[in-house]
């Protein structure tokens, strides 16, 4: 491989883009700079884009093993490439739950195979019943560096505390999806107007911030890493916040729709906004995204859930929980905020490249000399219509279908391969 | 009005909700004739689905159906292939075959009714759905208010009770707020929620406002997941229309409606049931006149 991507602007996670030019050779960066095109490399006009490290989602629901109609790990990763994404970090609760080292290696076989690094949390209890730990060791061996029993919290205290106390001696961090489970009810939608106005029980946003309290608490006296995921709500925001200031050792995350919808866009029962956590009022959408302008969130993540049609066609309570997001979270992101000058590239690059990468341990993806390919080319003044043939994802349940926005991820390369050039 | 499905009042506009009410009128003075039947329907097939056990929606809606000349199939829920773990979604694409000119739902799923219209051609009519709506409940109850209050304008409904589970309190309040009626709700805090309706949580602060009718709803026991008041006695001593109620409602000239079934000792005392200003079984009644305007009122996209 010899390439370069001519005219360009390149974003770090520190500064606006600036403009330079991209010379990989062999997948590795060469140079960075203006200067002119070297003899015999492939020159690629990037004049008006912007060049990026590869994003990097730490939270992504493959459904492989056992629930393949809705994704496989093969499908997520190129709906992950289609985004301009180069690395994932799967949940773990497929069928059966990533539960064991034996689990742990198939579905790392399995990634093995497809063209961007695979990872994978495993559960906190076996089976994710929240009753007995899980192979804390032998998942660690086995590649594993994030526990989480995600789509549930641990209800049992005790046993989440013991796990905390036992699981951090490996080395190893835990991330918690926050409720309580008395209080959530069916899980549907937030408790306000629109709960009331539909007839369906909602979940108050007291149900994530309880259990967020009494995790962080948790952690903090054991000494353990907790990474908060999917925050939903604006006081869960400020829970972190106020932990962050006294020193305890918790990162956080925040989905894209948790940002950009809320309870309203539900209208008459469409199930495309139905997702746990769910989508609450415009007051903690601002409170998110003061959050992630402030750095209470480490990171963007996506959650990327795939359900079927015909399983998003049933009653609104009857319809799973979930949206997907890899193939649009970045375009999205790009129209919704960077667009509008809600926050700049950097914030992109920092919170869906670089820190997810160093919460997993991971070399940060830079766009700099010397460094291994791992880059993106985006185009602003394109747009995207995130029909169903642009989606790679198997399933296309997302308030997004059919909608155009602004931005195109054009290329991408990782290592020494071109793996999306639109 | 071209409307094809009747699925909730906040969707309609003060004109077919007048319309509808004038409409029934005609309907109701059938029912004083020898014969009560008109042939409007004559040749259009009306498929009762109730998958919520109802004796008397179903029947109202069965001798409404009726009484327009239309053939009526109840599809007997409980005994056939749902209870096999068949989607909502596959049984109608089944019943489908069956050319249904109309389809009428009970579900306790909120928006099951809404989901099936978008599947059908015929026409759907909600006929209760989980907490979310029951339509053809608060026309009859906008009609009932008329004949005693024919301009509705400016008077005072009360609804009392469990409002938090009740679809009738949503689709009642719906209408009567559309009519010009100030709404209020009263009822235990656990189970009135804060909308931009009033809100009393004591009986004595909401008869003080003046109501010209209470309207008592039932405490949905199935509904409730967990207790949301102590005890049916504590709720009756506190919420419920007693005697020593009665007799203030009745100085007062106050019509009581309820939209059944009642529980007796709860929500009311026996009483109540005698009191001449109780409007229960004109409800009833009114509840096929409200529910023949609504199937006439309909266009299905079934030719």
């Amino acid at each position: 491989m010899n390439l370069f991507l001519k005219g360009g602007d390149v974003a770090t996670e520190d500064n606006a883009p600036t403009r330079a030019d991209v010379w990989i050779v062999d997948g590795t960066i060469k140079a960075v700079s203006v200067m002119d095109a070297p003899e015999g490399a492939r020159v690629i006009d990037c004049v008006g884009t912007v060049i990026m490290p590869g994003m990097f989602d730490a939270h992504v629901h493959f459904r492989e093993p056992g629930q393949e109609q809705k994704e496989t790990i093969l499908d997520g990763s190129e709906a992950a490439i289609n985004g301009g994404i180069t690395g994932v970090v799967m949940m773990p609760n497929t069928a059966p739950s990533i539960d064991s080292a034996a689990v742990v290696n198939r579905v790392m076989e399995i990634g093995r195979k497809c063209r961007i690094p695979i990872l994978t949390s495993g559960c906190i209890t076996v089976g994710r019943e929240g009753k007995e730990m899980a192979p804390i060791s032998g998942m660690k061996d086995a590649g594993v560096l994030m526990l989480t029993d995600d789509g549930d919290a641990v209800p049992n205290a005790a046993l989440l505390k013991r796990a905390m106390e036992y699981g951090k001696e490996f080395d190893i961090f835990f991330a918690s999806h926050c409720e309580d489970s008395q209080l959530a009810g069916p899980r549907a939608l937030n408790e306000g107007p629109v709960s009331y106005r539909l007839g369906i029980q909602g979940t108050p946003a007291l149900a994530e911030e309880i259990c967020m309290d009494r995790d962080i608490r948790i952690a903090h006296a054991t000494g353990a890493h907790l990474h908060i995921q999917h925050v939903s709500s604006k006081i869960g925001m400020e829970t972190i916040r106020w932990w962050k200031e006294r020193g305890a050792h918790v990162t956080a995350e925040v989905a894209p729709h948790h940002l950009m919808f809320r309870a309203e866009d539900i209208g008459d029962y469409d199930t495309h906004y139905k997702m746990n956590p769910p989508l609450r009022t415009a007051e903690d959408n601002a409170a998110l995204l003061e959050g992630l302008k402030e750095g209470v969130f480490d990171l963007i993540a996506t959650d990327h859930a795939p359900h079927t049609e015909f399983e998003k066609s049933q009653a609104f309570v009857d319809a799973p929980n979930g949206l997907v997001g890899l193939d649009h979270a970045l375009i999205s992101l790009y129209d919704r905020f960077v667009a509008k000058g809600d926050f700049g590239w950097e914030l992109l690059v920092k919170r869906y490249s670089a820190e997810p990468r160093r919460m997993m341990r991971l070399d940060v993806a830079e766009v700099a000399e010397g460094k291994p390919a791992d880059l993106i080319v985006f185009d602003p003044n394109k747009t995207t219509t995130v029909s169903k043939e642009f989606m790679k994802s198997k399933s296309s349940n997302t308030p997004f279908l059919d909608k155009t926005v602004k931005g195109s991820v054009e290329l991408v390369v990782l290592g020494d391969e071109i793996l999306l050039e639109r | 009005m071209a409307r094809k499905d009747f699925l909730d009042i906040v969707t309609l506009d003060r004109e077919e909700i007048i319309h509808l009410l004038d409409q029934a009128k005609p309907f109701k003075d059938l029912f004083t004739r020898s014969v009560k039947k008109v042939p409007a329907l004559n040749g259009k097939t009306v498929l009762m689905l109730f998958y919520e056990p109802s004796t008397r929606t179903l029947s109202s809606f069965e001798v409404a159906a009726k009484r327009l000349s239309a053939d009526v199939t109840i599809f007997d829920v409980p005994h056939s292939s749902v209870t096999k773990g068949e989607s909502v979604r596959d049984t109608i694409d089944t019943l489908q075959a069956m050319r249904a000119d109309y389809i009428v739902v009970r579900h306790r799923l909120s928006g099951q009714p809404a989901a099936i219209a978008r599947q059908t051609g015929a026409s759907v009519i909600n006929a209760g759905d989980g907490a979310h709506a029951h339509p053809t409940q608060a026309l009859l109850d906008a009609f009932t208010l008329r004949e005693v209050h024919p301009d509705l304008a400016g008077k005072k409904v009360l609804i009392m009770g469990d409002i938090l589970h009740s679809r009738v309190a949503r689709s009642t309040s719906t209408i009567l707020d559309k009519l010009g009626v100030e709404v209020a709700y009263c009822g235990p805090g656990s189970l009135v929620p804060h909308t931009h309706f009033k809100r009393f949580t004591s009986y004595d602060e909401a008869m003080k406002w003046g109501p010209d009718a209470v309207y008592l709803l039932r405490v949905q026991k199935e509904r409730q997941e967990a207790p949301f008041y102590p005890s049916d006695r504590e709720y009756h001593s506190v919420f419920g229309v007693t005697q020593e109620r009665l007799r203030r409602i009745s100085e007062e000239g106050i019509y009581v409606m309820h939209p059944g079934p009642i529980n007796r000792g709860v929500e009311l005392c026996d009483d109540v049931l005698d009191y001449e200003r109780c409007l229960i079984s004109q409800q009833v009644e009114n509840g096929i006149a409200a529910r023949m305007s609504v199937l006439y009122g309909l266009k299905p996209q079934t030719s």
